[in-house]
């Protein structure tokens, strides 16, 4: 470590030493409309031949030798500008571009710079335009943002009514969901049908698959990283929908004209309100409701400073009567400092906090009641730099430190009135890492950025249990339980990410790219179901659990064609990774001080090619996703064939592991104000386990699987057709009438196939007759065998 | 435990199930011992067996010629269980079988293997009494209905484990989700709940079965209706057939539709019952318990169903 620091020093001084004559360009770019900053915009110097591209803050900062320079300025769906800069001092320019009327009518399947496919270093990336996403048909008509990040190659899920989303064949535990830099626990509402995002306040969506840059970190299998509109500082808006579920209502507008704004958006379901209509079945005290809300304020100080201020907070309520039910929700809370100092280093500070909590009734009465509730605190502090010195380098390096407060079960168990406390220890940890990167641009062609990030993390106080030895796949037998101070550390570790990724132009229109990334994940959503439960925990790497770790190579080739009409990518990806968290078979997960004795450990690997194609403008737009992928585990005490004695595991299938996933998603300018569009869906079968033997005992009859097989079959193929047609401007914007509204009418699953979700074995779940023996037979399972209509109108004004 | 069927109901209406025949690899046909003996003044019962097809729903037919045997370790008492037609069996003639507190080996020899398995003959509270209570209809059972609920208070000291069998009118509550096996007065050993009155889920909610009206979808018959018997039995269990049942609960418990969502995968169930030759490739499936026993009978009288409904104004 030592002596990379002189290394460092050189380095340094060898990108800064020829500064002199040279001047520096910057400022923000946003849109004139409604004074959101632009993100990814590419601002090119003509005469340099060389540009960039404004950060998520919207900021860019260009340093050049003294000279007259022109730079011309280009994002999708906004008119191009050309904006002449004479450079004999630092120049401040904030650039405010204009939507361009007929690209409004149109559909953007993106928002960002026109060629970025193949002049970005960035690979392995897919990003959402949340204006295109109203039109795509959805479930039940409700914009989603999970769902849709699902028609993109690379992410799959388990099937219908999951929650979460699998990225090149890792969990949905080893994502990392952020919204406005906080981690978002869970992001499901009703189990896993939607998801906790508001599209009315959200302006970025961005998921990393590969390629992670070194100032992110934490998950191994991708980052989702969710940016909030900051508001309207010119003028008000409103805007809404009512949905078949949701009704939805955003109000933005400016606190002070082109210096701060806020937004406030909401959701809520309505099921409950509806089903109250219509019967009186339902007790006073039942409730069926979920909701977000989400907020933000910005405040620009001066041109150097500027704050945010956003929160989230969203909630899932079943409730059957007074004393049954459960609920979750995440809660969120961020401030963010921007600040420059001088016109080429910028900085962000970050601090959150976000909570994920859930509680779980059941009982009668409080005499007879158990209550359960767990929640997971993380405070974080993130300060980032960029610094711009010249135009060949972009020099991030920051911080994170980020404290979690673990409190798996606070609970009661009150029994004829005799209450037992069965909460879990709280548990705390510290997890602290430091990064670097370069975004080198070495020559016109070749691109490469270079990051290092160090993480460490503690693991804290309380009991520290140790358990001994066993064959695979059986409980570990607890040796002895001991106690450590609140701060005092049980097990630490650390660890060393190294991040690298190229780029190289072969021609204007051509690139290939490649990357190396190592990700390390701490903390572990302890889940073994097919798909994650809102109660499910996450678990901190102790003296027990190995924290996680992947690496991944990927290469691409990158097309545009037709004047960038058309975008094309070809990815390939090999990933491995190791300690992944399994459980032995009959593991009770919920609210046991002892969960770690039933943990296993495997590695992984996961490759795959992913073949994606769009088109960008024209009457018909949208895109074309294909992945050929496959995902495996080897756990030792899983799937061990007939190795009785050592058990070690052989490879097999992960669950959401997915052979072929085919998805188009297109849009058609039927004509002025009517837009078709439709989605298609072919994804291969997922891995499943059939039992060859039956069992019985007791007379109940037990599934019995020759060599202890793991998801040794598949179920059939997926395919579905949803489509949609969308009436602008049916009332609003007609007849000299303000802002603009639209109506969405959509038909999931068109041809009504009743896709298989699960095939199941058992006894059934029904009274058998009392003297033969039970009935066994298989069971295929479609979570939405029909098709599902729905009308959705939004508005805007 | 109610609110599972009430999730499972709010979405069935999308949810669709039909009933599929593929074609499974080759059944391994291993040996089988279901051997949970009681203190009952009754016939004693171990089935040898081996595990058939997956679909074959025929009852499965006895290994002949097995040696079967079940040693006292505390007190070296031999119980030699004699073949019958369709399993062995051990008559008691004066006492019951067993002792509290003792430790038992059973042995099982068959086709040249041996196998054994142990287990603890653990205590049993008794049932003070079972009460009926008056509910008027909700959003499962659409009509006023009883549900019953017995009351036991469950020893102190943590590590007791009990399987809880109710009948309904002579019939056992059979259904896999009907399983109702407890870690002292509560369902894990994670935080155990000990020395007190079994929590309401296990001594009310398992006992009252839910069966579908099969004249009104997605409603339930009452559990009970004046006239209507419960009898209900603790049966103490080794704490590894404790575990042995808790993941057997969630491999046979799959109610279908939406709960599907949460399954966990298959896998095999654990064993109490290993072959003695630790290098033998030959294994064997289920289980070895010895139980103490405690029941009680309540029937719902036109009296007691009366002074229900009183109590619940």
């Amino acid at each position: 470590m030592k002596r990379l620091i002189p290394v460092a020093f050189c380095y340094l001084a060898a990108i800064t030493c020829f500064g002199q004559n040279q001047f520096t360009v910057s400022g923000y770019v946003k849109d004139a409309g409604n004074g959101e900053v632009l993100i990814g915009t590419s601002i090119f110097v003509t005469e340099a031949s060389t540009g960039t591209t404004s950060n998520v803050y919207g900021f860019y900062s260009i340093t050049l030798p003294k000279g007259t320079y022109h730079l011309a300025i280009d994002y999708v769906g906004y008119n191009d500008q050309v904006k002449e800069v004479d450079l004999n001092r630092d120049v401040r320019l904030d650039l405010e571009l204009f939507s361009s009327e007929e690209m409004l009518q149109a559909i953007e399947v993106t928002g960002k710079a026109v060629d970025e496919n193949v002049q970005s270093i960035e690979m392995s990336t897919a990003t959402l335009d949340v204006r295109a996403l109203e039109k795509l048909p959805a479930f039940a008509g409700e914009v989603d943002l999970i769902k849709s990040i699902q028609l993109l190659p690379g992410v799959s899920t388990v099937g219908e009514g999951a929650s979460g989303f699998n990225v090149r064949g890792g969990s949905v535990g080893q994502n990392l969901v952020l919204l406005d830099e906080a981690p978002v626990y869970q992001s499901s509402h009703l189990f896993g049908f939607f998801s906790v995002f508001n599209p009315d306040a959200v302006k970025d969506v961005k998921l990393y698959k590969g390629g992670i840059p070194a100032q992110y970190g934490g998950r191994i299998s991708s980052l989702l990283d969710i940016r909030m509109k900051e508001g309207n500082n010119k003028e008000y808006d409103v805007k809404g929908g009512l949905g078949t579920i949701f009704s939805r209502l955003s109000v933005e507008g400016p606190i002070k004209k082109n210096k701060s704004s806020f937004i406030l958006a909401a959701r809520r379901s309505y099921a409950d309100v509806i089903a109250r209509a219509v019967t009186d079945a339902i007790p006073d005290d039942a409730k069926l409701f979920f909701y977000d809300i989400t907020a933000k304020t910005n405040f620009n100080i001066n041109e150097r400073n500027r704050i945010f201020v956003s929160g989230y907070f969203g909630r899932d309520v079943f409730k059957f009567d007074k004393f049954q039910g459960f609920n979750w929700g995440n809660r969120t809370a961020t401030f963010r400092w921007n600040h420059l100092y001088g016109s080429k280093l910028f900085s962000n500070l970050t601090l959150f906090r976000s909570n994920y909590d859930y509680g779980f009734q059941i009982g009668e009465n409080e005499l007879d009641k158990y209550d359960w509730k767990s929640d997971i605190r993380t405070y974080n502090f993130k300060p980032e730099f960029t610094w711009f010195p010249n135009t060949s380098h972009e020099i991030s390096f920051g911080g994170e430190a980020i404290v979690y407060d673990f409190r798996p079960a606070n609970a009661v168990s009150v029994s004829e009135g005799v209450t037992t406390d069965i909460s879990l220890d709280h548990r705390k940890a510290v997890e602290a890492s430091l990064f670097i990167s370069d975004n080198h641009r070495l020559t016109d062609k070749l691109t490469l950025q270079y990051g290092f990030r160090f993480s460490n993390f503690r693991y804290l106080g309380g009991s520290v249990f140790q358990y001994g030895d066993t064959i695979p796949g059986i409980k570990k037998p607890l040796r002895n339980i001991s106690e450590k101070g609140d701060w005092e550390q049980i097990a630490g570790f650390q660890n060393p990410e190294p991040r690298f990724s190229f780029r190289y132009q072969l021609s204007k229109t051509s690139s290939i790219k490649g990357s190396y990334n190592r990700m390390v994940q701490y903390i572990h959503l302890i889940s073994n179901t097919t798909a994650t439960t809102p109660i499910d925990i996450w678990q901190p790497s102790s003296n027990n659990i190995e924290p996680q770790l992947a690496d991944q190579v990927a290469l691409g080739y990158f097309r545009n064609l037709k004047n960038n009409q058309y975008e094309t990518s070809a990815e390939v990806y090999y990933k491995t990774s190791k300690n992944q968290v399994d459980y032995i078979d009959g593991a009770d997960l919920f609210i046991n001080q002892f969960l770690e004795s039933q943990l296993l450990s495997g590695i992984g690997r996961a490759y795959g090619l992913e073949l994606y194609a769009k088109k960008n403008s024209g009457r018909l737009t949208g895109w074309i996703s294909y992945t050929l992928g496959k995902s495996e585990l080897k756990v030792d005490g899983i799937n061990y064939g007939k190795d009785h004695l050592k058990r070690e595991g052989n490879w097999y299938a992960a669950r959401f592991d997915q052979r072929h996933n085919f998805k188009v998603a297109s849009f058609y300018d039927l004509k002025k104000n009517v837009t078709l569009s439709a989605n298609f869906s072919y994804i291969s079968g997922t891995p499943t386990t059939f039992p060859t033997d039956r069992i019985v005992v007791q007379g109940y009859v037990i599934p019995y699987i020759s060599g202890s097989a793991r998801n040794n079959y598949r179920i059939p193929d997926y395919h579905r057709l949803d489509v949609a047609v969308t009436f602008d401007n049916i009332w609003r914007g007609r007849k000299g009438r303000r802002g603009e509204d639209n109506l969405v009418v959509s038909i999931y699953n068109v041809y009504a196939r009743q896709n298989p979700f699960s095939i199941y074995f058992s006894q059934g779940a029904d009274r058998q007759p009392d003297d033969a023996p039970a009935k066994t037979s298989a069971k295929q399972l479609s979570m939405i065998g029909t098709l599902v209509p729905a009308i959705t109108y939004n508005f805007k004004f | 435990m109610r609110y599972i069927y009430f999730i499972t109901l709010a979405f069935t209406f999308l949810s669709c199930e039909t009933t599929i025949h593929p074609e499974l690899e080759q059944a391994e046909k291993i040996v089988v011992v279901d051997a949970w003996l009681n203190q009952k003044m009754e016939r004693q019962t171990i089935s040898v067996t081996r595990s058939q097809p997956y679909f074959d729903n025929s009852t499965p037919k006895k290994i002949n010629n097995a040696e079967v045997v079940v040693h006292d370790l505390a007190s070296g008492e031999v119980f030699t269980f004699e073949e019958g037609d369709d399993a062995y069996y051990w008559e008691p003639t004066s006492t019951p079988f067993g002792v509290i507190g003792h430790q038992y080996r059973l042995t099982v020899s068959v086709d040249g293997e041996t196998f054994e398995a142990f287990s603890r003959l653990g205590r049993v509270p008794s049932i003070d009494s079972i009460e009926f209570t008056f509910n008027k209809k909700d959003f499962l059972v659409n009509q006023d209905y009883f549900a019953a609920e017995f009351k036991a208070l469950e020893p102190a000291g943590v590590g007791d484990t009990y399987w809880i069998k109710a009948w309904k009118n002579g019939h056992y509550l059979n259904k896999p989700g009907e399983l109702n096996m407890t870690y002292d007065a509560s369902f894990t050993p994670g935080q155990s709940v000990d020395g007190q009155q079994f929590i309401i889920p296990i001594r009310k909610d398992f006992i009252n079965p839910l069966d579908e009206n099969p004249e009104e979808k997605d409603q339930m018959l009452p559990p009970y209706v004046p006239g209507d018997s419960v009898y209900v039995e603790i049966h103490s269990i080794d704490p590894m057939a404790y575990e042995f049942l808790f993941g057997v609960y969630f491999q046979i418990t799959r109610p279908g539709g939406f709960a599907e969502l949460f399954s966990m995968p298959l896998a095999n169930a654990t064993t109490n019952i290993l072959n003695v030759n630790k290098d033998s490739k030959t294994i064997a499936a289920g289980f070895f318990n010895v139980s103490a026993i405690s029941g009680r009978g309540q029937r719902l009288t036109p009296e007691l169903a009366e002074a229900a409904k009183q109590k619940a104004d």
